[in-house]
């Protein structure tokens, strides 16, 4: 019995000798340890990018606190919470690690959608570009063809002028027009009188048809018609049935569809002769109306 | 024999318990597994970015490593087994340290060569 006494009491003081650091405080060294670890815990962003590196510290903070509740060797307490210290920052950089790889993942990508916008926007800019300079070609063309087209009309027109010219110089020609200072002056040598009559004579149409087409196919012109007499009977009688004569052409024309507004009509009785009086002959032709050509602005044409 | 008794257990039982923990002697295996894994972590962090990045940290693994060989020389297992397990997370920690500032750099690159290009974009964009 009193062996087993003594057996307790030395088991005890040898307990006593292991536990004397046991029944303090802990070490500063698991202190800062558990502490380090729990701040690291805390931070969800760690267990969440470095879950094995979290994991091996955990284990390490384990480790150091059995040993601390076992067999407080101090040192080896201390070893282990180094060990933990050091777990945590592994754990940490992982995590640091891993989260700039996420960014950096993001920033790949987002620099590929953006290379991959500008080179779309670069080549819309270009294919713009290109469309624009196609179109302003086009415009040119066109443009060069519309300048075409009008040269040529003008030149169709030129031409038309110069044929109407002739056309008219023909037809002038025909009438036997001279050209004078008061325009083209027409003697109607078929267009003639009989003596004291102011009617057209039979076959004086012919003339009169064609100085109808005449004007009907040169709107602007305008025509004065002057009548005339021999030197048989008074001025002032010969002066009102030249005046007549005339207005027999006029109402020709008129008839004829050619508005009254182009045609004055005047007589100058026995002036301006075109044969001697002193014959039968030269008095039928000095019985005559004489047609002067102007155009619209009262020029001569 | 109560006189022998007595001795042998209030004595002898703490002093070899004293000397055993002290010394750590013969009860304590060679930790050769330990000062392998370090000599491996050591190595893995001499190839990675940790001599450019963080050579304080390497540096402590390879001292450590090596007071880690003086002391399995000398029989100190103990000593030896602790050194070997902190020159192992040391190497962790360089490697751990070097990989995470590598990493920084490059999303750094990256942001800034997005940066420039965009600045680039808006200036092409607005013409001269």
């Amino acid at each position: 019995m009193k062996r087993l006494d003594n057996l307790d009491l030395c088991a005890a003081a040898a307990l006593m000798s292991l536990s004397m650091a046991c029944a303090t405080v802990p070490p500063p060294a698991l202190e800062q340890a558990r502490e380090n670890y729990q701040q690291m815990h805390r931070d969800d962003r760690v267990s969440a990018q470095a879950p094995v590196a979290s994991y091996e510290a955990s284990q390490a903070l384990r480790r150091t606190e059995q040993a601390w509740e076992q067999s407080s060797d101090e040192i080896e307490v201390k070893h282990l919470a180094y060990l933990t210290n050091r777990r945590v920052e592994i754990a940490r950089e992982t995590a640091q690690q891993k989260a700039a790889e996420t960014e950096a993942q993001q920033l790949k990508q987002e620099r590929e959608k953006f290379l991959l916008e500008t080179r779309t926007r670069e080549a819309e800019r270009a294919k713009q570009l290109a469309e624009s300079r196609a179109r302003e070609v086009q415009i040119a063309q066109q443009e060069a063809e519309a300048r075409a087209r009008d040269s040529q009309e003008a030149q169709r027109k030129a031409q038309a002028a110069t044929d109407r010219a002739a056309e008219l110089e023909k037809r002038f020609a025909e009438l036997k027009a001279k050209q004078t200072d008061r325009g083209f002056e027409l003697t109607l040598s078929d267009v003639l009188f009989e003596f004291d009559k102011a009617n057209l004579k039979a076959g004086s149409a012919r003339s009169l048809t064609k100085i109808t087409e005449f004007l009907r196919e040169n709107p602007q012109r305008q025509i004065t018609i002057e009548g005339y007499t021999d030197n048989v009977g008074s001025d002032a009688y010969n002066r009102d049935l030249s005046q007549r004569r005339a207005e027999t052409v006029r109402d020709f024309f008129v008839q004829n569809g050619i508005s009254a507004n182009r045609i004055s009509a005047r007589g100058l009785g026995e002036e301006y002769p075109v044969a001697s009086n002193d014959t039968e002959a030269g008095r039928q032709q000095n019985r005559r109306v004489q047609i002067i050509i102007v155009d619209e602005k009262g020029q001569a044409g | 024999m109560y006189a022998r008794n007595f001795f042998s257990l209030w004595v002898s039982g703490p002093l070899v318990f004293t000397v055993m923990s002290v010394t750590g002697c013969s009860t304590v295996a060679p930790p050769k597994e330990q000062l392998a894994a370090a000599e491996l972590a050591v190595q893995q962090a001499n190839k990675s970015k940790a001599p450019q990045y963080s050579p304080l940290e390497l540096r402590m693994a390879m001292d450590k490593l090596d007071e880690a060989k003086r002391a399995m020389n000398k029989k100190e297992y103990t000593v030896a087994r602790r050194l070997a397990e902190e020159a192992l997370v040391d190497a962790q920690v360089a490697e751990a340290k070097a990989a995470s500032e590598d990493a920084r750099r490059a999303a750094s690159d990256l942001r800034q060569s997005l940066e420039t290009l965009r600045r680039e974009a808006e200036r092409s964009s607005r013409g001269g």
